[in-house]
């Protein structure tokens, strides 16, 4: 389903200054599989994350969905495929404050033109579904860290997604309201969906639905 | 997804509703650039609409105009022309028409403007339609032998203001005052020309200006082939060498001069000038803020395309300067038809007091609105899908980073 094949990732911070993120990582992930990359901050999980999204490409290797080239798109294929096939939980959330819960939500069908009803029927199953339809008309800024949380989770599954990514998702998360997630996150596995999880949260760790932990170290992945 | 007509499908309401709360979401921001570019469009517009109003008003004077003047010049100086002239200028192969005018300006005191003394002859054929029009309709010497005139707006409201209501009293060249009654407003077809004008019979301006019966102020000479004005000119200044002969050709260039249009062109430019200058100012000094340029970021991270974006900010810019692009046309129509333009129209006519108090005809005129629409809507439209194209083409992951 998803493969990473020798990728490597380097920032250029400016001319003199680059920044090493990921060494030829090789990864591959099935179908259906719950994946969690766990590892401090900096070592590369995000940009791994980043990757498999196609928001960013690799300096060299590849990545393959469904063997496609994902790496390779032009831009505009890029956000075709994100639209297609990608949920994205964000680690700051990326909501739009001065929208409500719902606008935010029905944002990547934006673009579409779907019919008004189906519309309608699409964002209140996910609002019911990850339980934030009680606060669709509130504005995203005036909303806790969990309700955005959900919102945004919300969001990612609009457009029913194969694969769903999520970084730290529980970093701005009390303990109870990372418990709750673990739970949503127990559900969308149900629902067959390909997971990947960026997080040191050890709550995390040893969880009997996760099928792999990865370890991730200064770029590497550590088998 | 399967109903949807043709205007449905190349219309994206949601994107359009996403613009208009994008607008909203900026209320002050957007209102500052709603209130500047309406006033811009506003001044833009109404140069325009002067501009308009004055040619058109300057080409109905030009057309007004006597294709050939004869003056006899004495010692330098205009002198009254013998009416015996007439009758040879009418000889001259290709003049259709000559008449002998008997007028004068006439200095008002007490107003210190000069009034212009025009005489008619009922039995003369006229030498332009709108005085034949005046000659019909009234009577110069009806009740007790006391003369009347016609005058312009312009007249009749200087007299006005020095309490002439119903007649007013000429200063004859010897000294002695002559009673003349006020008959009618003259409404001509060019404001600008019958404003100063009084019209009475030849033999009042006579007695007046003091002119014999064998004398004119000057001699109109109507060619029957325009092309032919300046030959026939020249024969004229061969026939009269006393005399000066002026073609319309000459008086053009000097009518002109009194509307100067271009001066409006010119402020046009300058408006157009500060309108791109306001648009560079503003794209540098806030170009796109860390939080559009964030929102782009997302809206590309959760499937936006490029020209997804492009629409929906071609959308939001077109609203707000569309909507400031109306709102300045109407303020310009208002300002410049309804109250005739204050301040702005003194750039135009550098004239005496009185030639100002014309009116700007109204003339609707489909190119200017389409000139105004193309000078500033896209270069906003333009000024703001710029910026956002370049945000929008960066890597997703760089811009919310
Ligand atoms: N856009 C970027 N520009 C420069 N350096 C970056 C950029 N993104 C990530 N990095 C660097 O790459 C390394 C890996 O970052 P990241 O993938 O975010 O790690 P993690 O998510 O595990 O904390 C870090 O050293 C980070 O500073
Ligand atoms: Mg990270």
């Amino acid at each position: 389903m998803i493969e990473l094949k020798d990728v490597t990732k380097i920032y250029e911070v400016n001319k003199n200054e680059s920044v090493r993120a990921l060494s030829e990582i090789n990864l591959k992930i099935k179908e259906g599989e719950l994946v969690i990359l766990k590892g401090s901050s900096g070592s590369g999980k995000s940009t791994i994350l980043s990757l498999i999204a196609a928001l960013s490409k690799p300096t060299s290797g590849e990545v393959l969905v469904d063997t496609k080239k994902i790496s390779k798109l032009p831009d505009n294929f890029s956000s075709e495929y994100r639209r297609d096939n990608i949920g994205f939980v964000f680690q700051k959330y990326n909501l739009i404050p001065n929208l409500s819960v719902k606008e935010n939500i029905l944002l990547p069908l934006v673009p579409l033109n779907l019919d008004a009803q189906s519309m309608h029927q699409m964002s209140e199953s996910v609002m019911q579904r990850f339980h934030i339809e009680h606060k669709q008309d509130v504005l995203v800024r005036n909303l806790s860290g969990g309700e955005q949380q959900r919102a945004a989770i919300a969001r990612a599954n609009i457009n029913n997604p194969k694969i769903i990514l999520a970084d730290e998702p529980t970093a701005n998360l009390d303990e109870k309201l990372s418990l709750h997630f673990i739970e949503m996150l127990r559900e969308l596995k149900a629902s067959n969906k390909t997971i990947v999880i960026a997080t040191h949260d050890p709550l995390f760790f040893g969880l009997d639905f996760v099928d792999r932990e990865i370890q991730v170290h200064n770029g590497s992945l550590v088998l | 997804m399967k109903n949807k007509t043709w205007l449905q499908g190349a219309l994206n309401i949601y994107l359009i509703e996403y613009a208009l709360s994008a607008i909203l979401r900026q209320k002050y921001k957007n209102f500052f650039i709603l209130s500047i570019f309406t006033f811009l469009t506003f001044l833009l517009a109404s140069v325009f609409f002067i501009t308009n109003s004055i040619k058109y008003e300057l080409a109905s004077t030009l057309e007004a105009l006597p294709q050939i003047i004869v003056q006899k010049i004495k010692a330098g100086r205009q002198d009254d022309i013998d009416v015996s002239a007439l009758d040879e200028i009418l000889s001259i192969a290709g003049v259709s028409d000559a008449v002998a005018r008997v007028w004068g300006y006439y200095y008002f005191q007490n107003a210190g403007v000069n009034f212009t003394l025009m005489g008619v002859d009922e039995y003369e054929n006229q030498y332009k339609n709108s005085l034949e029009k005046i000659v019909q309709k009234f009577d110069f010497n009806n009740e007790e032998n006391i003369p009347s005139m016609i005058v312009g707006q312009g007249v009749k409201e200087n007299m006005l203001r020095n309490y002439y209501k119903q007649y007013f009293n000429f200063i004859k060249s010897d000294g002695t005052l002559k009673k003349v009654n006020i008959a009618g407003v003259f409404d001509g077809d060019t404001q600008l020309e019958s404003n100063d004008m009084i019209v009475m019979s030849k033999d009042e301006v006579r007695e007046i200006f003091d002119i014999q019966q064998t004398k004119a102020t000057d001699i109109i000479v109507k060619v029957a082939n325009p092309e032919e004005i300046n030959t026939i000119a020249s024969k004229i200044r061969l026939m009269y060498p006393e005399c000066r002969v002026i073609t319309n050709q000459d008086l053009q260039v000097s009518y002109q001069n009194i509307f100067d249009y271009k001066s409006g062109i010119f402020l046009a430019l300058f408006i157009v000038c500060l309108f791109t200058f306001f648009m560079i100012v503003y794209d540098k000094a806030s170009g796109l803020s860390s939080e559009e340029k964030r929102e782009i970021g997302i809206l590309k991270a959760i499937g936006w395309r490029v020209d997804d974006v492009l629409k929906e900010k071609f959308y939001e810019s077109f609203i707000l300067s569309f909507f400031a692009y109306v709102l300045g046309i109407g303020f310009a129509f208002a300002f410049v038809y309804i109250f005739q333009a204050p301040l702005l129209r003194n750039i135009f006519i550098g004239y005496s007091e009185l030639k100002t108090s014309f009116e700007l005809p109204f003339v609707f005129d489909t190119q200017t609105l389409f000139l105004v629409f193309f000078l500033s809507v896209p270069i906003y439209v333009a000024a703001t899908i710029l910026p956002s194209w370049k945000v929008a083409t960066l890597e997703a992951d760089e811009v919310i980073r």
